[in-house]
């Protein structure tokens, strides 16, 4: 008997543990923009990659530095990956973050049957653990290549909060957006008609604190759907707009939108608080999160 | 048939800022038996698929100038609306409140009156809440169920004998709060919740689907009653590994019961309660939670006041 428990532990392809379980939560809530949603999970020696896609015209991507792990042992070859349910994966780490507690979480893949482990590390005496079923992703996630659209990057950055707000506002009149960045004066404008007309302009100049970063030689427009892009903001984690991030938006070839959120993941802890509010942050503690919309139809 | 008292300071504190709102949790509909000397608060004694719970206080717990008596062995049992009884008890405090700065001391009067309703023929029963300042007085009537009977009574008490019988093993929850978190994102991924108990303190409780497990394992819990040491070659196994061999050697039992009673047990902590212990009756027929409360500022049980709740077994599990 003990020789086959012997045999089972096998080293893992990783096994890595986190001590802020609610910054994960946050990080991967943001891209959970319906119940069902499937996941699919890339391991490397960097890290973590969580990828989720839709109708093939929006797809997100959680990247998990191993610097945000307190432990990170990799002992894989090639890059594993696998499907799991976000909504099962979400709620399973939900379990683990204890309010007001720093709670260590230790995260193992696979298990004996190609599950991933979860497990609370903090005592002995009490643990939570939970087991989620993988799939074996059915096909590779369609790449979204996103490619520069010229020699000039089309980028702007925008407060965090100010860019989930208009994309909020714009519900109302209908179905598509149109996002327009012209040089001069140097402008985003995102458009939206169908019930009603509702244009919601960013003056490089005028909302500096607003608009704090923009680069673009020349005039571009392209539509999104409204719920595309709506996907991108709707589950924004409170500490991204707490933190007063910014977000950036950068438009590549063929009007590809590309949006990319910082969510931090640092242990709570107070004495560092005046460090967040700078807007600085030791670079290993912070999730990226990036988003890609396809355009509805080119218009240049 | 008559019951009239008035509920103490200390009453009213029991039972607006915690014994209620946690037995409202449990269920709104409820029976409230009175004795000579105890008041009861009962939940699904009589339909058998509930989570049944079980308050009950000395009479002098919550009340002086008892008064009951009736044909039935001065015994009266009926059903209410605990959200009801809650806001008329809530006003009643507010009212006192607001009348205190007056000499006289307030007086809240609680008793089974009959009246006849606006717009009706026929008198119904109420319970009313009266509350006595200085100048005014504040009559507040609960709607009530007919009196029980004589049989129904019976059956209520046989109900009520059945539900008494302790398991041989309890084991101490040590925070609530914390297992009523797990608990409540447990409601998440399933129905039912796998609760295993061992005589050496292990408790554990687990949902699982076909694809998803989640689950808690405490371990080295104060035991009452029934009791034995881990075996020593248990200590390294796996919580899943370990409940087996338990199970199979006889000290440990498992049962499946509703996440949602399971929670709604867990929720009685807002009754404020000074232990918990959760164990599994006689031939698995229930999981049992019984609450402990200490006489203030000691720790001795306070006898006047007992809650217990027992949730109805979906499955013998593999005990």
């Amino acid at each position: 008997m003990s020789h086959w428990v012997m045999e089972e532990e096998e080293s893992p392809d990783v096994i890595c543990e986190l001590e802020n379980v609610q910054g994960l939560v946050d990080a991967l809530t943001a891209v959970r923009w319906k119940r069902q949603q499937d996941a699919l999970l890339e391991l490397s020696e960097h890290g973590i990659v969580l990828i989720v896609e839709e109708s093939g015209c929006l797809q997100a991507k959680v990247y998990l530095k191993r610097e945000l792990f307190i432990r990170y042992d990799y002992k894989a070859r090639g890059r594993p990956r696998f499907g799991v349910s976000l909504g099962h994966f979400v709620d399973c780490l939900n379990a683990f973050s204890v309010p007001g507690q720093i709670s260590v979480i230790q995260i193992q893949y696979p298990g004996s049957d190609m599950q991933v482990l979860l497990k609370s590390v903090d005592s002995l005496d009490a643990s939570i653990c939970a087991e989620i079923r993988t799939r074996i992703p059915d096909t590779i996630a369609w790449d979204y290549n996103f490619e520069p659209a010229g020699t000039n990057p089309l980028t702007f950055t925008v407060k965090s909060a100010a860019l989930k707000e208009a994309i909020e506002d714009l519900e109302w009149p209908g179905s598509s957006i149109q996002i327009i960045l012209q040089p001069d004066p140097p402008s985003v404008t995102l458009r939206a008609e169908g019930h009603g007309d509702l244009q919601i302009d960013f003056m490089y100049y005028v909302n500096s604190e607003l608009l704090v970063a923009f680069q673009c030689d020349h005039r571009v427009s392209f539509k999104y759907k409204y719920k595309f892009l709506k996907a991108t903001t709707s589950n924004m984690p409170a500490s991204v707009i707490k933190e007063n991030r910014g977000s950036k938006l950068s438009i590549g070839r063929g009007g590809m939108l590309k949006v990319q959120h910082l969510v931090s993941i640092a242990k709570p802890c107070v004495s560092h608080q005046y460090v967040d509010s700078v807007g600085y942050q030791q670079p290993g503690r912070i999730a990226h999160i990036e988003f890609f919309v396809k355009p509805e139809e080119s218009e240049d | 048939m008559k019951f009239k008292a008035l509920v103490t300071e200390n009453g009213v504190t029991l039972l607006e800022k915690r014994f209620l709102p946690a037995l409202e949790k449990t269920g709104k509909a409820c029976h409230l038996c009175l004795t000579r000397d105890h008041a009861m608060f009962l939940h699904n004694l009589l339909n058998g698929d509930g989570i049944q719970s079980i308050a009950q206080f000395r009479k002098d717990a919550l009340f002086h100038d008892y008064r009951i008596s009736s044909n039935n062995d001065d015994r009266i049992a009926f059903s209410l609306d605990l959200s009801l009884l809650l806001r008329a008890l809530r006003s009643a405090v507010a009212v006192a409140a607001s009348a205190s700065s007056s000499a006289v001391p307030n007086r809240l009067e609680i008793k089974l009156v009959k009246k006849l309703p606006p717009n009706s023929t026929q008198s119904m029963p109420f319970l009313t809440l009266e509350t006595r300042g200085y100048k005014s007085a504040v009559i507040q009537d609960i709607p009530i169920s007919k009196p029980f009977s004589r049989a129904h009574l019976a059956e209520l008490q046989t109900a009520l004998d059945s539900a008494q019988d302790l398991p041989q093993t309890l084991l101490q929850v040590p925070d609530l709060n914390q297992l009523l978190n797990l608990v409540d994102r447990m409601k998440q991924v399933g129905d039912v919740v796998n609760v295993f108990i061992s005589k050496h303190g292990d408790l554990s409780v687990q949902v699982s689907t076909t694809l998803i497990s989640l689950g808690a394992e405490f371990r080295r819990l104060v035991v009452i009653g029934e009791q034995t040491n881990a075996p020593a070659e248990d200590q390294n196994l796996g919580a899943h590994a370990r409940s087996t061999r338990s199970i199979s050697r006889g000290d440990g039992q498992s049962v499946q019961v509703s996440v949602k009673h399971f929670a709604k047990s867990l929720q009685c902590h807002l009754a404020r309660p000074d232990c918990a212990f959760y164990g599994i009756a006689p031939q698995g027929s229930c999981l049992t939670v019984i609450f402990q409360f200490f006489i203030p500022g000691s720790r001795q049980t306070d006898k006047s006041i007992s809650l217990h709740c027992r949730l109805p077994v979906l499955d013998s599990g593999s005990g």
